[in-house]
């Protein structure tokens, strides 16, 4: 199991951040995502992660992924 | 002054990048803000004027009304397309990708407004352009307020995450020079002046001074620290000059693990929260139906256009999915760093709402109840005092014992006695001789087995070990010379939490200590019940027969209880144990301090009622609200008003927790 966190921009409020997850686990791969909106972060988990295709889940919503680790 | 000085050089060398982050979100609301309301502002007027004196600036004009309405629309253009740029960008964006927002609602709404005013040019409808104006500046007013609100409550979190020092100045060869706390190795010296942050864990090699260790472990009293002591990194020195030898460094350091924890906690989730996630992910979706619905409804049962646009709007703008959402997290923020601050890391949020149903606390007995380092208590000697303890100590000095430790220690001598033929008697005792006696010392059974008559000493046996102390016996040449007791110390202020405790819970004590012992040390610090002979495997049962009358919270330090700390409801670790049972506790305790349980329970309970207070007035306001709108009763700058006063209310009121005292 991989994990990675990511740090977003341009949420803010509980909606944003309930598409974030939802885009994100519909991403291949991805099992498990929990995102905190107060801390602009999220977690992905899954087998195999694709940096890139994770990166453009949360940037077709328009928000922008500043740091991934 | 020099130390005030000192610490300001510290800290402007240390970076900020959290508070950073949300400091460009307040000021970039902030310019948004002030930039809409120089525009809103005239809006207002020019709407007031016009509403109740029936004035216009372009009176006796032809086309006066069209006049004013081109004003107006110019005025609204900047505040909802240039300061509400990204808030229409998100939320137009989400309507076409089918991931509606927040801004979905806000953006379609002041765009339908904002083209009222385009058409009331050509067509006979009320223009709400003005509105669309004003709505937006609310709008981002709301905002400001709610991320400031949200900054306070992230306060002591973000202040966590910047604590560690960032500078360490070590020697090298002979020279001291000033690195970067990432480039230390384990074993540098470190220098640590006064007013400055010990950069990383480590050893006391030379000094003696006092540390402040209130932001890591909530203990307010500086603890004073000399050669031997260990200190945690991060921790301020307060006056005198340390020479600190790195022992953790990275992500090994205590500071590391905390902030890992709490870290961890804002991503778990309360159970609770899963309703109003479920209702916050259909919300916005389902606001649009509903404001279609009204649309319709106005226009072609009521048969009014305008009134259908006008409150169509209303109910986009006054349903407020942000504070539904951010209920439960910001509460928990909170609550958390409430905890952080005085040493009691939330690991999981939903160990917060099962603690109100614990009916059971149940107690490690070493290291947790007691300090889990033994003391000598009591020494009876048919000699002379200082030659009994000579005699114990110099051959206990070669053992690795802890109970053998405690007599070398209360002994505190200056040169042993050398000691011939050495022996360790597996689990009952020592024996060596020094000079021409043959010392033994051990319990009752070596004596025994050894032919040893220890009647004289019968009564005081009985008396140490009905205090609950284990004894040893030392005797020389064949005749018992004195006894000594050893007892491990309660810590002081376990007795002021049982007495807390004991009023809102059964209390019990888990040991593998035989049942004597475990008697008198429960009953000295006030515990009820006790389960005494357990073998540390067998703990996680005993929580689970525990749990057949309620649930059951379980305090508990060493390795040995990481199953029993997870099998429990709630699973409260010491923290200044091992590292896995810090990962097994739901909560974990940075100080040993016993009274941190209380704390954490009382916290649990504050921020859990909290909780359900922001959930029951989120879901109140929407379900009260949007009704009002959707009937007509709201004009949408009201419903605008009323939103953003619904999301900072929660934000607000979960603020309020820090005024509980814990």
């Amino acid at each position: 199991m991989i994990k990675k966190t990511l740090s977003i921009e341009g949420m803010h409020c509980a909606s944003c951040a309930g598409n974030v997850e939802k885009s994100l686990k519909s991403v291949n791969g991805v099992q498990n995502v929990k995102v905190s909106l107060l801390f602009k972060k999220a977690e992905v988990e899954g087998e195999q992660l694709n940096e890139e295709e994770i990166k453009k889940a949360v940037s077709k919503l328009g928000y922008k992924v500043s740091a991934i680790k | 002054m020099e130390m005030n000085h000192r610490a300001h050089d510290m800290d402007r060398m240390e970076g900020h990048d959290h508070s950073k982050m949300e400091d460009s979100e307040i000021t970039s609301w902030k310019r948004k803000l002030v930039w809409s309301w120089v525009f809103a502002v005239p809006i207002a007027l020019l709407m007031l004027l016009d509403r109740i004196f029936g004035y216009n600036p372009f009176m006796g004009l032809v086309g006066a009304e069209s006049y004013m309405t081109i004003l107006i629309l110019v005025l609204a253009f900047p505040i909802v397309f240039v300061f509400g740029f990204h808030t229409m960008k998100y939320g137009l964006k989400g309507l076409f990708t089918f991931y509606f927002g927040m801004d979905s609602l806000i953006s379609l709404g002041t765009l339908v407004a904002y083209l009222t005013g385009v058409f009331s040019l050509f067509f006979s409808i009320v223009d709400y352009s003005g509105v669309s104006g004003m709505i937006m500046a609310i709008f981002i007013t709301g905002k400001y307020v709610e991320a400031m609100a949200r900054g306070r409550a992230t306060r002591e979190i973000m202040k966590l995450l910047e604590f560690g020092a960032k500078k360490a100045r070590v020697i090298r060869g002979k020279e001291e020079i000033e690195i970067d706390v990432a480039e230390l190795k384990i074993g540098d010296i470190m220098i640590v002046k006064p007013g400055e942050k010990i950069p990383t864990d480590g050893i006391v090699i030379k000094g003696e001074s006092s540390v402040d260790e209130a932001m890591v472990t909530g203990e307010s009293i500086p603890v004073s620290k000399r050669k031997g002591n260990n200190v945690i990194g991060a921790t301020i020195n307060q006056e005198g000059i340390l020479y600190v030898k790195a022992g953790k460094v990275g992500e090994d350091t205590f500071l590391s693990h905390i902030i890992k924890l709490v870290e961890e906690a804002q991503s778990s989730k309360v159970p609770i929260q899963k309703l109003a996630d479920k209702i916050t992910s259909i919300f916005v979706p389902l606001i649009l139906v509903l404001a279609f619905l009204t649309f319709m409804d106005w226009w072609l049962i009521v048969g009014s256009l305008s009134g259908a646009i006008g409150n169509a709007v209303a109910v986009l703008v006054i349903a407020c999915p942000c504070a539904l959402g951010l209920a439960v997290p910001i509460a928990l923020t909170v609550g958390s760093g409430i905890g952080a601050k005085n040493g009691i890391l939330i690991r999981k949020g939903e160990a917060i709402q099962t603690m109100k149903e614990v009916k059971t606390v149940a107690f490690d007995k070493t290291g947790t109840i007691t300090k889990g380092k033994p003391e000598v208590t009591d020494v009876y000697s048919k000699v002379r005092e200082n030659y009994l303890l000579e005699v114990a100590a110099s051959l206990e000095k070669l053992s690795e014992h802890p109970i053998a430790k405690a007599i070398v220690n209360y002994a505190n001598l200056k040169k042993y006695s050398s000691v011939k033929n050495f022996r360790i008697l597996g689990g009952r005792g020592l024996e060596g001789t020094i000079g021409k006696k043959k010392i033994l010392i051990g319990n009752r059974t070596l004596m025994k087995e050894k032919g040893i008559n220890v009647n004289l000493f019968m009564g005081k046996l009985d008396e140490f070990e009905n205090k609950g102390k284990t004894t040893m016996i030392v005797s020389e040449n064949g005749n018992v010379i004195g006894i000594i007791g050893v007892a491990d110390a309660v810590k002081e202020d376990s007795f002021e939490a049982m007495r807390e405790l004991n009023k809102n819970f059964r209390t019990v004590m888990i040991t593998g200590d035989n049942e004597r012992t475990a008697r008198a040390i429960a009953d000295k610090v006030g515990i009820k019940e006790i389960v005494a002979n357990v073998l540390p495997e067998q703990k996680a049962n005993k929580i689970i027969e525990l749990q057949n009358s309620g649930m059951v919270a379980f305090v508990g330090d060493g390795i040995n209880d990481a199953p029993a700390l997870k099998q429990a409801n709630v699973g409260i670790a010491i923290g200044s144990g091992s590292d896995i049972a810090i990962e097994a506790g739901d909560i974990v305790l940075a100080r040993g301090s016993l009274l941190g349980v209380v704390q954490a329970i009382n916290l649990s309970k504050a921020t859990f009622s909290k909780i359900k207070q922001n959930l029951f007035w989120a879901f109140a306001y929407n379900v009260v609200a949007i009704p009002f709108a959707v009937l007509g009763f709201l004009h949408p700058i009201v419903a605008e008003i009323a939103m953003a006063a619904s999301s900072i209310s929660v934000v607000m009121n979960a603020n309020l927790l820090r005024r509980k005292k814990i």
